[in-house]
C-alpha cells in the first residue's frame, strides 16, 4: 500500500497505522472514555440525506469561502494539532506548505514543534494560530504578539481542554512526549525502525513556541496530559477571552463552543467566528457532536459570526451537509494527521486534492453553483 | 492483567472474570431472562448528549451532595448487594472501608456476609441498611432493631424482589450460596484455586442477619431465587411499608420504585427518599431503565424527597447525565462489585477513585463547579 492507493480516510488511516509506532498512532486515533462522542461525530452525518436539484446547469462550481477575513479556495482546512513532528519529520512545515498550495488554512497549535516565525517565513498562505491560555500570562501575551508580528490571519482560543481528557488508549500504550522508551512501548517502536530513524536524525523535538518559557515537554519527559494539567489555566473565563480578543484585534474564534448560550456570548465579546467542536471526541465523552448541534447554533448566531464545524469530517459530502446546516467552512484533524503520517507534505496534498475533488463532484451532483446554494432545505433528516 | 491496568469498568470486569469461579462471576454479571433491561440500563445514557458551557473558571470542583440529611463527598454511593464475601474474602469490610475513604454512603444488604454491628464498628461514614420483608416477623424486627442499635442512618426497603427473578445464567451454572460443589461447578472452582483457598481459610461464610432464624443460606445450600420465593412475604403492601417506616423512625426509602404513581405514594407514607431502580435488570426483564424513567419521577416528587437513580452506571458522564436530569445522587452495584472481586478494598478504592476523577474532569469540561450547576439545559436528547 502506498500514497497513490489512498482514496479515502480509511486508506490514509491504514497507511498511517503501518508507519507509526503504536502509541503514536493511538494518540491520534483515540478518543476519551468509551469513544462514544468520537464515533458519533462522524455518524451524525448519516442521520440526514442530501437532496439534489437536477438540470441546474452548474458548470464548474465555485468552492471558495471567506473565513478569518481571508478568501480560501475550498471550504475545508487543517485543524490545529499538537506536535506534528511525531507523525512526520517535516511536521508542521509539511502541513503548512500543503495548505498553502491549496490556498486553505493551516493552523498552528500552541504545542507545535515549529515556531510561529519559522512557519511565517515559509508560507504566505492563510494561517491560523491556536492559543491556549497559560497560567503564566506572559506566555499568552508573548504568543499573541508574535503572531501579530508574523502576520497570522486569525487566532483561535481553545476552551475545551480546561483539563486533559481521559484517553484510555494512551494509558494503555504509555504514550508520552517526547516518546519514552519503556519496556512496554519498546516493542512497538522497534518494529517501526524507519520512524525511529527519522525521529532521531532530524531536528530536535521541542515545543518551539513555549520552549523559552517552560521546560515542560522539552527537557524532561512529560506527557501531554501533564502539560495540559500543569500549564493551562483551569480558571480561564470570559473576561480572559475578551482580553485576548482585544489584544489580538484581528479575526478571532473560540474553538470548542457547543451551547447556544456560549455562542451568543462569543458574539458579545467580539468574536468574528466560532468553531463548533468537542476536540474530535478527545475530551468530554458523551458530549454532543458538532453536526447534531450546528443548526441550533447557526439559527441563533449564524448571521453575526462565521461558523466553522470542526470534528468528524471524513468526506466531501460531510462538508456539504455542514455547509447546508449553516457552516461557512469545516476543519479536520485526524484526517490530515493520518495523511501527514502516511506521506508528509505529499500525503496532505493528496488528501486535500481528494477532498477538493469530492466536494466539487458532489456540488455538481447536488446542482449547486456555489456554497450559497447549499441551505437547510437541501437536507432531509431521517428522524 | 493486574489492578494497575484497570482503567475503567470493563477492565475491572475482565479482571473479576479471571479471578472468580464462573458461577460466582455470572451471578454478579447476569440478569433476568434475555438481559434486555440490564443492557438498556447502560445504553439509555447514550440517547442523550451533554452540551458543555465554556470559559466558566472551573479551578476547583465540589462533588458533594446531601441525601437523607447527610452530606456525601461524592454524588454516588455503593448500593447494597448480597453475599460480598463470595466475591472477595474481605467482602463488606473491604467495600465499607473504601466507601469511608471517599466519604460516601455504604449500603449493607440484608443478605450481607458481615454483620451490621461489625460494619458500624469499622466505619463511621453514612450507612444504609437494606431490608427484605420476611414472612417471619421476628426476623424482621430483629433486623430492624439491630440496624437501629448499630446506628445506621437510612433504612431502604427493597420492593422489586417480591419473587426471585429468572436469572438463567444461575440456572445454567448451578449457582447456590454457599457454593455447592456439583460436578457442573467443580471444574470452574478447580480452575480458580486462589479463590477456593481464600474462601475456605478466611473465616466461615455466613449470613449474620438471618442465621438465628433460618438455615437457608447457611448450613444448607440454597439458591438466592429460592430464598426470595420461600422466605419473603409476597403479601407485602403499602400498609406494611408505612408501618415499617414509622417503626424505623428515621430516614426511610423504597428501593425499586419505577412509576410516578408509586413515587407519589412513597411521599404519602413518609419516605424521605426513593431509589429509581430495577435491581440492575435482575428481576423483571423488559422493565424500563431508571435513566429513561428518571425525569418523570423527578418532576413529580423531586421537591418532596430525595430521588436516587440506581443502576447501569459505568462512567462519570453517565452520572453527570442523571444528575443533570435531577437525581440527587447515583447508586450502583456492579460499579464496585467487579473491582471488589478483582482486588478487594484496593480494587474498590481504585474504582471509586476513578469515577471520582472522571466526574471532576467531566464537571470541568462541562463548565460546572458544583452539582447544583448541572441542569437539563446541559442535555439534548437525540
Ligand atoms: C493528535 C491530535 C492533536 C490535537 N492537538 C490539538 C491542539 O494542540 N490544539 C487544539 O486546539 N486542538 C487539537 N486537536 C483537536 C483538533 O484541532 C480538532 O478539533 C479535531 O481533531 C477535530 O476532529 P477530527 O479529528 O474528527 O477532524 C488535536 C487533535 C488530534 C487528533
Ligand atoms: C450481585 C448483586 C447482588 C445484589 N444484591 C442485592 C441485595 O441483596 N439487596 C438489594 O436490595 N439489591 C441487591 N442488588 C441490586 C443492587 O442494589 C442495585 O440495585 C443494582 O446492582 C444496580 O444496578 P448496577 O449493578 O447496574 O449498578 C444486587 C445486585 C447485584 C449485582
Amino acid at each position: 500500500m502506498n500514497l497513490n492507493d489512498c482514496l479515502n480516510f480509511n486508506d490514509f488511516r491504514k497507511l498511517a497505522k503501518k508507519k507509526l509506532p503504536a502509541p503514536i498512532f493511538h494518540y491520534i486515533d483515540g478518543g476519551s472514555d468509551d469513544e462514544r462522542t468520537l464515533n458519533r461525530n462522524t455518524e451524525a452525518f448519516d442521520d440526514c440525506d442530501l437532496v439534489p436539484k437536477i438540470l441546474a446547469n452548474v458548470g464548474k462550481p465555485d468552492l471558495s469561502t471567506t473565513v478569518f477575513g481571508r478568501k480560501i479556495s475550498m471550504p475545508i482546512f487543517l485543524s490545529p494539532a499538537a506536535m506534528q513532528r511525531l507523525y512526520h519529520p517535516e511536521g508542521d512545515k509539511a502541513s503548512a506548505r500543503a495548505a498553502e498550495k491549496f490556498n486553505t488554512f493551516y493552523s498552528m497549535s500552541t504545542m507545535s514543534n515549529n515556531s510561529i516565525e519559522q512557519i511565517a517565513n515559509l508560507s504566505s498562505g492563510p494561517k491560523l494560530f491556536q492559543l491556549y491560555i497559560h497560567k503564566d500570562q506572559s506566555i499568552t501575551d508573548d504568543l499573541i504578539d508574535r503572531c501579530k508580528r508574523a502576520n497570522f490571519d486569525g487566532l483561535c482560543l481553545t476552551v475545551d481542554t480546561i483539563v486533559a481528557g481521559n484517553r484510555e488508549r494512551d494509558h494503555r500504550t504509555g504514550f508520552t512526549t517526547p516518546p519514552k522508551l519503556t519496556l512496554k512501548s519498546l516493542f512497538s517502536f522497534a518494529i517501526k525502525p524507519k520512524w525511529v530513524f527519522d525521529y532521531l536524525t532530524n531536528e530536535k523535538f521541542e515545543l518551539s513556541n513555549v520552549k523559552n518559557k517552560t521546560d515542560k515537554g522539552t527537557n524532561i519527559t512529560k506527557s501531554v496530559i501533564e502539560y495540559i494539567n500543569e500549564q493551562y489555566d483551569p480558571g480561564m473565563n470570559w473576561s480572559d477571552a475578551e482580553y485576548v480578543v482585544k489584544r489580538w484585534d484581528k479575526p478571532f474564534a473560540i474553538k470548542g463552543v457547543m451551547s447556544v448560550e456560549d455562542a451568543k456570548r462569543a458574539v458579545d465579546i467580539g468574536c468574528t467566528a466560532i468553531m463548533i467542536s468537542n476536540h474530535g471526541g478527545r475530551q468530554l465523552d458523551g458530549s454532543r457532536s458538532p453536526f447534531d448541534q450546528i443548526k441550533l447554533i447557526s439559527d441563533a448566531v449564524g448571521d453575526k459570526v462565521d461558523i466553522i464545524l470542526d470534528g468528524g469530517v471524513r468526506r466531501g459530502t460531510h462538508v456539504l451537509k455542514a455547509i447546508a446546516a449553516g457552516a461557512k467552512a469545516c476543519s479536520f484533524g485526524k484526517a490530515f494527521l493520518f495523511s501527514l503520517s502516511a506521506g508528509g507534505q505529499k500525503g496532505v496534498e493528496k488528501l486535500l486534492q481528494n477532498m477538493h475533488d469530492e466536494i466539487q463532484r458532489n456540488m455538481i451532483l447536488m446542482g449547486c453553483k456555489n456554497l450559497k446554494d447549499l441551505n437547510y432545505s437541501r437536507l432531509i433528516f431521517r428522524r | 492483567m493486574s489492578l494497575k491496568n484497570c482503567h475503567n469498568f470493563q477492565d475491572f470486569r475482565s479482571l473479576a472474570k479471571r479471578k472468580l469461579p464462573s458461577p460466582i462471576f455470572h451471578y454478579i454479571d447476569g440478569a433476568a431472562d434475555d438481559e434486555i433491561t440490564y443492557n438498556r440500563n447502560t445504553s439509555a445514557f447514550n440517547d442523550v448528549d451533554l452540551v458543555p458551557n465554556v470559559l466558566r473558571g472551573v479551578e476547583s470542583v465540589d462533588l458533594s451532595t446531601t441525601i437523607f440529611g447527610k452530606k456525601l463527598d461524592l454524588p454516588f454511593y455503593c448500593s447494597p448487594t448480597a453475599l460480598q464475601r463470595l466475591f472477595h474474602y474481605d467482602g463488606e469490610r473491604a467495600v465499607g472501608k473504601a466507601a469511608q475513604k471517599f466519604n460516601t454512603m455504604f449500603g449493607v444488604s440484608a443478605l450481607a456476609t458481615v454483620s451490621v454491628e461489625e460494619i458500624s464498628s469499622l466505619i463511621d461514614t453514612p450507612k444504609m441498611f437494606q431490608f427484605y420483608f420476611h414472612k417471619d416477623r421476628g426476623l424482621n424486627d430483629s433486623c430492624l432493631e439491630r440496624a437501629k442499635a448499630a446506628k445506621f442512618d437510612v433504612m431502604a426497603l427493597t420492593v422489586d424482589t417480591i419473587t426471585g427473578g429468572n436469572r438463567e445464567r444461575d440456572l445454567r451454572t448451578g449457582f447456590t450460596s454457599p457454593p455447592k460443589l456439583t460436578l457442573a461447578s467443580l471444574f470452574s472452582f478447580a480452575t480458580k484455586p486462589m479463590w477456593g483457598i481464600n474462601y475456605l481459610t478466611k473465616g466461615k461464610f455466613e449470613l449474620p442477619h438471618l442465621q438465628d432464624y433460618v438455615e437457608e443460606g447457611t448450613s444448607t445450600n440454597t439458591s438466592i431465587g429460592n430464598y426470595f420465593s420461600t422466605m419473603l412475604d409476597q403479601t407485602m403492601n403499602w400498609n406494611d411499608a408505612e408501618k415499617l417506616c414509622s417503626q424505623w423512625g428515621g430516614h426511610f426509602a423504597l428501593k425499586g420504585i419505577m412509576s410516578v404513581e408509586d413515587a407519589k405514594r412513597a411521599v404519602d407514607i413518609g419516605c424521605t427518599g426513593i431509589m429509581v431502580s430495577n435491581h440492575g435488570g435482575r428481576q423483571l426483564d423488559g422493565s424500563r431503565s431508571p435513566f429513561d424513567q428518571l425525569a418523570e419521577i423527578v418532576d413529580a416528587v423531586g421537591d418532596k424527597l430525595d430521588v436516587i437513580c440506581e443502576g447501569g452506571f459505568q462512567r462519570g458522564t453517565h452520572m453527570l447525565k442523571a444528575l443533570s436530569l435531577g437525581a440527587k445522587a447515583c447508586a450502583g452495584g456492579r460499579l464496585y462489585l467487579y473491582a471488589l472481586a478483582a482486588a478487594g478494598q484496593a480494587g474498590v478504592e481504585r474504582a471509586l477513585g476513578q469515577y471520582k476523577s472522571e466526574l471532576e474532569r467531566d464537571m470541568k469540561l462541562m463548565g460546572c463547579t458544583k452539582i447544583s450547576d448541572l441542569s437539563r439545559k446541559n442535555l439534548r436528547f437525540r
